[in-house]
This record gives C-alpha cells, structure tokens and sequence, in this order.
C-alpha cells in the first residue's frame, strides 16, 4: 500500500516538474506526437520549431523516487519520461521491462535492448536481440543477427534481418544528472540486403559492475528514427 | 455509420481520387522506409505507356492508377488495376467533345482493357506484353497489340531510358499498316451498337501497324517522352474535332510527388495535351494505423513457487464464478472498444463471447480480449476461449493456452509462433450456462447525417449528385433481432433532372431508377424487421421482411454454410419481392417477383475471393453472377463481376449484361487510428433490367467472415499489437 502510495505521488511530481519545464523551454513532447503521417500534422509542423529536450536538474532528480526512463527522440526533439509499468523472464537471455510513456505509448526493452514498442505507429510487434543482449552481458565484442517484425501500419508486418556487428570500444565515463558512472561503450553497426531499408547504428553504455544499461542510443523503428535513452532511476 | 453511409453514398473511384489524393500526395514522403519508387509511367489511356502508344510494363502487385488526359477534343479517364503480377485490367469512361456520333453534343464511352504480361524484362530480354483496349465490343477505342519494353541505366548520358516497339491492330493498327497477318475482315466502329460482348472475332485482324517510342526519366523529377504512332484518329478525323498532321508526339513529364505525375505533350502536330497520373498502392495505407498500447499485464507466478495461487478454491460454482467474471470484465473491456456479451468459466477454462466496433482486424481484438482475460483470471485458469460475435452470429472459437501466450509475447518471432500454438475452431450457436451481459438489450441505436448520392454516365452530365440529411433508426430488441429503418430528405441535387426515355424490354426493375429520383424529397429507403441467427456450428440464417431496398418490399430468407477452416462456402437466398411506388413512400406497384439464389463463396491463396450466383433475377430472367475479388490483408478490395442472364443482350440493352466493379477501402486505411468501419461502392457501366439483383440489407457471407481462420491469419500479429 505504502509502495502504491509513494508510487501515485511520484507520478504526480513528475507531471508537476515537467509542466514547469516546458513554460519555460518548448518542453515535452508525447511519443505518438512526434509523428507527422497526416496531412493536418504536416501542415501544422511547417513553421513551428522542433521542441527542445528537457535537461533534467538535480533538484528535479532529487524528487524521482520511481522507476524512469529518459527518452529523447533524435530527430524530431524533445524528451518523453517513461515509467517502469512491468518486469518479467522468460526463456531467453535479459530481463524483459515494459515502459509506458505519458501518452500511453509503450518501449519494450530486455536487458535495456530494444525488442519492441506500441502505439508508436509502425511498431516494432517482435524482435531478436539475443546477441546483443549477450554481448553486453559479457562485455565482448561479437557478431550475429537481429530480426524485427515491423508493422506495416495496416496491421500487416514486415520482417527485416539485420546482419550486424558490435563492438566494446572500452571504458569511458558518462555524467547522468551530475552523477558520473564508469561504463563500456558499445556500438553496434548492422546491414540488410532488403532494398530501402537502412542500415543501424546502435549504441550503450554498459555500467561497469553492474551491468546495467545506463544510457542508449537505438534504433526506434522506422517512424521514429533514433531514440536515445537515459535510465535516470532503476 | 460510416458503413452504412458508405454503401448509400457509394464514394466512387472518381470521388476516391479527388478526396484522397491531396492528403496521399504529401503523407507518401513522410515515410519512404522500405517503399523505393516503382511507378511507369502512364499514357493517355491511363495505363502503362508511352504519351498515345502502350507499353510492356507492368505497374508493382495491387498497385492502383488513375489516369486523366486531355488534348484536342477527346478527355480520358482511367482506373487501372494491377490486379495480378502479369495481369493488368482497366476501366475508362471518356468523351469526345461535339463529336455528333450518337445524338449527344459530346459521345461519350466507356470501355476496358486487359494486359498481360508474357516475358519479364531480363538482363537481355525486354518485356513482352499482349494487350487488349477496349475489348469488349466494336468500341470506338477497341485496339490490340504486342509491345516489348526494356530499360536502359548506368549509360554516358544521366538517368535512364526506356524503349518500347510494338505492333498494333484495330485502332493501333490504322497508320502505316505493313499488311494483315491475321486476316483482313474486321468490323468497323458502330456507334450505337450495344457492345459489351467480347469482340473475340475481331481481335488480331485486319491492319497491323508498328509503333515505338524511347522513355528518357532524366533524373527523379523530370522525364522526356517522344514516339511514334499508329493511331490515325480516323473517327475523330472524319466528325471533324481533330486534325492529325504528324505521327510523332512529344512531351515532357514531372512527378509532383510519389503518387502524382503531370505531363505536358505536344501531339500529332496540332494539339496540346495534359495528363494527370496518379498512383496508389493498398498495400501502403494513406495514414499509417496507431493502435493505442495495451495495458500490460504481470505473469502467473511459477506453480512451483506458488502453488497456492493456483488453488481452484474461487469457483464455488461455476455459474457464480461466471458472473463474477462477468462483472469484472465488462469494464476492462470497455476501455479496449470492446462489449462483452457473455462469459462462462470453470476453474480451468473460461469462454469469452464479446463484439467489436473498434478494430478493423480482428485479430487486434483478439488480442486485446486475451490480454484482459490473462490479467484479470486466476492462476487456475488455463484455457482461453475467444470468440468473436457480430450480430449474434458467434464467429469462431479462438483457443489459447494461457502458458504460450505469458511466454511468447517477448519472444523473437511472436506472431508466428503464437498462430503455431492457436486453435481455431466452430462455436457453438448458444452457450448454455454462461453469464450474459444483461445491459445490451434492447438497444436503440439512431443516427443523422449528411448523405450524398451520386449517378454516374449520364450522357449530359456524367457527374450527377443528390445532397441531403439521412435520419438512420435500428431498435435490438433481442440478440440477433432487429428493426431498423432510414428515412432521408433531399436538399439540393440534379439527379432527378436525368432525362432517359426507358425503352427497356424487360420488366422495369432498375431501370425507372430516374422515377424513383424524381418521386418526392423525402423516401424511406429501407424499413424492415430482420433475425439472424447459428443454426448449427458452421450454419448461419436470416430472415428479413419489409421494405428492404428502394425499388422492393418483401420477405427474405438466407442461410449460409461456413465451416471456420474452410476457404469454400455455400450459401442460398430466396425472397418473395414486390415492386415499390415510385412517389408514395410506402407504397406498392403491381410487380411481384420471386428471386433467389444458389451461392458459392471461395477464398484462393493468392488473396483473390470467388464467387458465383445462379439463380432467378428480379426481371425473372434466370443466370449466373461471376465476382473476383483482389482482397488485401488490410481490408482493400478491388475486383469486378459480370451476370449472364438469359435475357439477351437486345433485351437487355446498351452494354449487353451486367457488368461493373467492386472497390472497398478500410476507414482506418485512410484515417490511421482504430475504425471497423469501411468505404465500399460498387459502379456499373450500364444499370439496366437484365441480371439484377435485390439488394438485400445483412446478408451473412461478409458478417461471418472477418472471424474465419482465413480473415484471421493475415492481421495475425495484430493479436500483439
């Protein structure tokens, strides 16, 4: 009951802190607005500038006391806090969260891996990480295959096999709200022979001891682009 | 709604591309992923081709086309389908200005051409294509030929080439003959001539010409085109609107954006001409569908490590167990767009009956249904049963193990591997001991709203609308009864201004359709009394009675045989109907008309559904009506059908039988967010006597099918989304 209570309070404060962010920058922006498909999206975009990314401050930091989740979309801007809503193991390799934004899109991550998301649009519906997972477990570089199932935004899918490489480019230290962190580095390159589709670099930080995945930069699916993510609080 | 204004307003292909383009053509550069350029270009017949001469090519599987041209006197517009990889098929409706060749100012046609694909382009063989225009009578455009095309890349000069060489006959073969090789007889073009018999005698024979033409796309925006042609304009030439003083022409094209092309052409050495290309593809929605995320759920705990959640202590009985469930499912469902309808659990297996307004897939609310029941259940409970209802009709049963579906959500290969593990199966008509959501009936359900109808082909005006506000009432007084009724007011329009002296030799079923119109501002379309119910596992049945469409009143009777696994169905359909009054609002006239069909439904693999009616026609002409559909997974359909009745085609008229063409598109193809609803309309050529079928509201085929393993399995990963 107490976690329950501490829980709805820290969402609260959460809604709090962002609203005062954005009277003073652009401030957030909700997962699912960050797409410009319809006509009216397009018209409304032209002219108005891309939302700035929320830099979060100790005194903000001081006040998480649950679970979340940075998300900071490349391309279109802007930042989106996500709550930690379920864990679950399964047969495979990482630990499978599910991380819920503001405007109820979803970013499924195992082992801090992205192997899903919904209510994006053109979701990532199932995908293979397993060697990245276990790359970033062991701290070795490797190569292998990623598959994604890809929404075609019809409710029909698309499968991509990604060909790919990772590399431990070693120690590095990352700041995250003023608190340093020593971690490995990773980045990860991978190819497809399918016509038009992109090639993907992803990168982590691996927290040294840990092993937690401290911050990311992933590919989000083809709407998107580019996320990247920063764990604030595990 | 949408459904239902849908099928009244008929938003037909030409309506289609006027709505949809503007928003198509700026959302198609959004999202470019995965979706590299292939679009030929078209011709002025609105096909594959060069600027007047066709091509070999082909446009990409499914790839939709609409082509206007104009130049000189003559206006073109086309709806091409690529209905197969090697089959192409299209259907035009042109005029030509003061050409006094039938009475009207401007002679106006219809006509359709089929091209087929004999030889792929290779490495170092081109295209082979044989193609038939306007191939269905002695049209004015009636022409075939044989075309090769290949494509030339990686040259000095930038871009690539195109080149295309080919003979023609008929039409495409009146300049420059070099002789006859398939013999020399060949009716000329008739104006007046009923058409739309397959003019087999005639194809290949008399004149053959050859044509050609280079193709240069300079670079992604601009392309050139120059060719020559075998066309002489004869009939045009000879009523004096056209002057032909080169066989060469030229132009210059550019392509706004990836759905819409423009050209500007210089032709025949005495006219300008415009054509507008427009390109679509079903498999590549307007707006890209977001389905909000569901609500996530926490697993079982293991049974070993605690076995006593999975105690069966909380089914006392199983009938209490089932309202409970009820009770607390009824809401969380809401929340997805979805109603229950009826439950009933034991300790291990629960069965879940509920309906879906919200998704076009079904498979998204299967998803959704199981998602809830996998939260809320206790741990005890193994077995899901999901069965979807439309309209009391209990589609199927969709079974999971509560186990696969906790372990495979995350997994790599999702979708596939849950299907692996699903188990469709008939449901049983009733489910006996269940607990029923007691606050569905009865319903009352109104709607008002703007309506629109339209009349195509009218000589003098081949656009015709009625505007006006429909008022749409449906009372449930019981699952599967229904009495529903729409009353509609005109408030502007000039359909009823159509002036058509009917010299129909048939009973006069469709073709006082001017009458109807001009019969008073306020009608009821539809107002009948209506059951369906499952008779057996895998039967369905109606009955409906009243006034059930514009023209008839009556009683009908349907039942219809699908077993959930089957691609094939069979279904029959009487009704006893008589002719409604034209100005009176309930009224009857004198005719009265038994009709009734045997129907047999079949889903290939290809994604084409089949279907053939025989059976009696409400002018008591009896035959056969063939439909093929082009189905894609999301919902879009286009295909065509024709009837063969024994009314002949002097009976029956100008177009000689029953033709047309079917097109449906999902609403949340276009709008990209969850809508059940879709756009469907249906356009004839010639809407006549001959081969006519009542319009019966709900009949079962389509209510049925959306749940069947077949309407299942291509949205399947839906049941992740």
């Amino acid at each position: 009951m107490i976690k329950l209570a501490s829980r709805t309070i820290g969402a609260g404060l959460i809604a709090v802190l962002l609203a005062g962010c954005s009277s003073e920058q652009s401030g957030s922006v909700n997962l699912t607005k960050v797409l410009a498909t319809s006509l009216v999206n397009v018209v409304k975009s032209r002219g108005s500038e891309a939302p700035q990314r929320v830099i979060v401050t100790p005194e903000m930091y001081a006040k998480i006391v649950i679970p979340l989740l940075q998300v900071n979309p490349l391309e279109s801007g802007g930042s989106d806090f996500l709550q930690r809503k379920v864990t679950r193991r399964d047969s495979l390799p990482g630990m499978v969260e599910v991380w819920n934004s503001t405007d109820n899109a979803q970013i499924i991550l195992r082992n801090g891996v992205v192997i899903g998301t919904r209510g994006i649009g053109r979701d990532i519906i199932a995908a293979d990480a397993n060697y990245t997972v276990k790359a970033l477990q062991t701290g070795a570089s490797g190569s292998g295959i990623r598959t994604f199932t890809v929404s075609d935004g019809d409710v029909t899918t698309s499968k991509l096999r990604y060909r790919c490489e990772i590399r431990n480019q070693g120690a590095e230290k990352i700041t995250v709200v003023k608190r340093g962190f020593t971690v490995n580095h990773f980045e990860e390159s991978c190819s497809t022979t399918i016509t038009g589709a992109p090639e993907l670099h992803n990168e982590f930080w691996v927290e040294r001891g840990t092993g937690i995945v401290r911050k990311s930069k992933q590919w989000i699916g083809p709407v998107v682009g580019y996320f990247e993510m920063v764990l604030l609080k595990n | 709604m949408i459904r239902h204004l849908a099928q009244s307003t008929l938003g037909a292909a030409f309506l289609i591309s006027a709505t949809l383009m503007p928003t198509y053509a700026v959302s198609q550069d959004v999202d470019g992923f995965f979706e590299t350029a292939n679009r030929p270009s078209l011709n002025f017949y609105g096909v594959t081709g060069l600027i007047d001469m066709p091509s070999a090519e082909m446009l990409p599987d499914g790839q939709v086309a609409v082509g206007i041209s104009t130049f000189g006197a003559s206006t073109r517009t086309t709806l091409t389908f690529q209905a197969l990889p090697r089959v192409q098929a299209s259907f035009r409706y042109s005029g030509i200005k003061d050409a006094n060749l039938s009475g009207f100012d401007t002679y106006r046609d219809r006509s359709f051409d089929v091209k087929f694909l004999v030889n792929r382009e290779s490495r170092y063989f081109p295209a082979l294509t044989v193609g038939l225009q306007d191939f269905a009578g002695t049209g004015i455009y009636a022409g075939e030929f044989v075309a090769v095309t290949k494509n030339f890349s990686g040259l000095r000069i930038p871009g690539s080439i195109k080149a295309t060489v080919g003979l023609g006959w008929g039409r495409l073969g009146s300049s420059g003959s070099i002789g006859t090789p398939f013999g020399s007889e060949r009716p000329s073009f008739q104006s007046g001539d009923t058409g739309g018999e397959l003019s087999v005698d005639q194809w290949f024979r008399g004149d053959a010409a050859p044509f050609a033409g280079v193709e240069w796309q300079v670079n992604d925006k601009w392309g050139l085109k120059a060719e020559y042609s075998s066309d002489a304009y004869k009939t045009e030439t000879n009523v004096g609107v056209f002057e032909r003083k080169s066989r060469f022409n030229f132009g210059a094209e550019y392509q706004v954006s990836d759905g819409v092309r423009l050209g500007g052409y210089y032709l025949y050495g005495s006219e300008f001409g415009l054509n507008l290309q427009i390109q679509l593809n079903p498999d590549r929605p307007v707006s890209k569908l977001r389905i909000p995320a569901p609500r996530p759920y926490s697993v079982r705990p293991s049974r070993r490590a605690d076995p006593q959640a999975y105690s069966d202590d909380w089914v006392v009985s199983d009938a209490e167990a089932s309202r409970d469930v009820r009770d607390a499912m009824i809401p969380l469902l809401e929340k997805e767009g979805l109603t229950l309808i009826e439950v009933k659990t034991t300790a291990s297996t629960t069965e879940v009956r509920y309906s879906n307004e919200r998704y076009g897939a079904t498979a998204v609310s299967i998803g959704r249904v199981a998602r809830v029941m996998a939260r809320l259940l206790p741990a005890s409970v193994e077995t899901f049963r999901i069965v979807p209802v439309v309209n009391n009709l209990a589609q199927s049963a969709i079974i999971f193990r509560r186990s696969d579906l906790e372990a495979l959500e995350f997994s790599p290969n999702a979708p596939d591997a849950l299907l692996a593990l699903t188990g469709f199966s008939s449901a049983d008509p009733v489910l006996n001991g269940s607990a029923r959501n007691e606050a569905l009936f009865p319903k009352f359900n109104w709607s008002i709203g703007p309506y629109l109808t339209q009349r195509y082909f009218d000589p003098n005006e081949p656009i015709r609308l009625d505007a006006g506000v429909a008022l749409n009432l449906s009372y449930q007084p019981a699952p599967g009864w229904k009495i529903a009724g729409q009353v509609q007011h005109r408030l502007t329009g000039n359909v009823s201004e159509i002036f058509r002296q009917n010299q129909s030799n048939l009973a006069h079923v469709r073709s006082d359709a001017v009458e109807y119109d001009q019969g008073g501002a306020t009608s009821i379309p539809q107002l009948y009394g209506s059951r369906q119910w499952k008779a057996a596992p895998d039967v369905y049945a109606r009955v409906s009675a009243g006034y059930l469409e514009r023209m008839f009143g009556g009683v009908s009777a349907e039942a219809l045989w699908k077993p959930v696994a089957s691609r094939l169905a069979l279904g029959v359909e009487v009704n006893y109907v008589k002719q409604r009054a034209f100005d009176d609002v309930l009224g009857f006239q004198d005719y009265d008309i038994a009709t009734g069909h045997v129907s047999a439904y079949y889903e290939f693999n290809s994604g084409l559904t089949g279907q053939i009616d025989v059976g009696q026609y409400l002018a008591g002409d009896v035959g056969a009506t063939f439909t093929l559909e082009r189905e894609f997974a999301n919902g879009w359909r286009l295909g065509g059908f024709f009837t063969l009745t024994d009314a002949t085609a002097e009976e029956f008229g100008a177009g000689s039988f029953d033709k047309g063409i079917k097109l449906t598109i999902p609403a949340n193809w276009l709008l990209g967010k969850p809508d059940a609803g879709v756009r469907s309309t249906t356009v004839r050529p010639f809407s006549r006597d001959g081969g006519a079928r009542l319009n019966v509201p709900g009949r079962l085929y389509e209510q049925v099918r959306s749940g069947h393993r077949k309407g299942l399995v291509g949205n399947w990963s839906g049941v992740w989304e």
